[in-house]
């Protein structure tokens, strides 16, 4: 499925049935509501390194990978679109858990239906708690198609063997 | 030679986009001490994707003048950077695809100052979605090259 229709599948979706009145105005909200949320997943995964080292990449790739603004364009005969947003990561390591939390804010082509929190909707909360010294589970909210890109960096940070960072005009 | 009307439209129309686009060639300079290995991999058939790098010159207040730019086309590309001042290197990942119409680019920004007698390889990688640049830094008696880590361009006095 093509971009401008998986985009306009998933507002007359919201518009239609009219069950999104709120989203989560914070990570925890988030990983509450994405479980049951049309759309949304949770992906659990084993990774072979400690909470702490994958916290390390988190800090380390997140900024440089996540914290950008992005244009991107959508053209067919009769149409032609362009969006521009704002992605914004948040780290943070305690000794519960390392957390990557990123937050989208659409600066041009797409409205903002409900109350927006500061820094963006939640599009992506990803956790690692520690499994063992060595060994971590990976849990990764978010939506159910459309942003393989960044799941897959986010994976690739954690296990360690893939640094590189997520073409985000890929998402949507 | 039979005079093509249509060719005739095509090569104006590239021609005009061509200089209108502001893209130019970046200056063969030397020495060639930037070595950039580029692999771009869309990940589907019905989907390209192409590397692109401008380089710009920094000047003492951290601005900017564009110099041109180089296309990553190549597996590996030698280009000269002037050593010894930073200069804004701006790698461009750029896609499209042709079912959906869409179209996208991203960019890898950072500054580089490369010392004389240096020399820099760079990977320049684009693979299923997922883009990374790092460059190495090797000279004179070192045989393994050193990373250089990604440097913003308000950094340009540092160092």
């Amino acid at each position: 499925m093509t971009l401008p229709l998986v985009r306009t599948f998933a507002a007359a979706t919201v518009l239609l049935t009219g069950c999104v009145t709120q989203h989560p105005q914070n990570a925890e909200e988030f990983r509450k509501a994405a479980p049951g949320a049309f759309m949304a997943k949770v992906d659990t995964q084993e990774i072979n390194r400690s909470f702490r080292e994958i916290g390390a990449t988190f800090r380390k790739r997140a900024p440089e990978c996540l914290n950008m603004r992005v244009t991107t364009t959508s053209q067919t005969p009769g149409s032609y679109q362009v969006i521009v947003s704002a992605y914004k990561p948040t780290v943070v390591v305690t000794d519960e858990r390392a957390e990557l939390h990123i937050q989208r804010h659409h600066e041009k082509g797409v409205l903002a239906v409900t109350k927006e929190p500061e820094g963006g909707y939640y599009l992506i909360v990803a956790d690692a708690y520690p499994v063992d010294a060595k060994r971590s589970r990976l849990q990764i909210f978010g939506p159910s198609m459309g942003y393989d890109v960044i799941y897959k960096a986010i994976i690739g940070w954690a296990t360690g063997k893939d640094l590189g960072c997520p073409d985000l005009t890929k998402t949507g | 030679m039979i005079f093509q009307p249509r060719v005739a439209i095509w090569l104006l129309g590239a021609g005009l986009l061509a200089g209108c686009s502001g893209i130019k060639t970046y200056p063969d300079t030397s020495p060639r001490n930037l070595i950039v290995k580029t692999e771009a991999r869309s990940g589907s058939v019905f989907s390209s994707s192409r590397v692109a790098v401008h380089i710009h010159e920094v000047d003492a207040s951290c601005r900017t003048t564009y110099l041109g730019t180089v296309q990553l086309s190549e597996s590996v590309v030698e280009i000269g950077i002037p050593p010894d001042r930073p200069s804004y290197l701006v790698f461009n990942f750029y896609s499209s695809s042709f079912l959906g119409g869409s179209s996208g680019s991203i960019n890898y920004e950072t500054l580089l100052r490369p010392r004389a007698g240096y020399t820099y390889n760079a990977s320049a990688r684009y693979a299923d979605g997922i883009y990374q640049v790092a460059i190495l830094e090797s000279g004179p008696g070192r045989s393994k090259g050193l990373e250089i880590e990604r440097r913003e361009l308000a950094d340009c006095n540092r160092g």
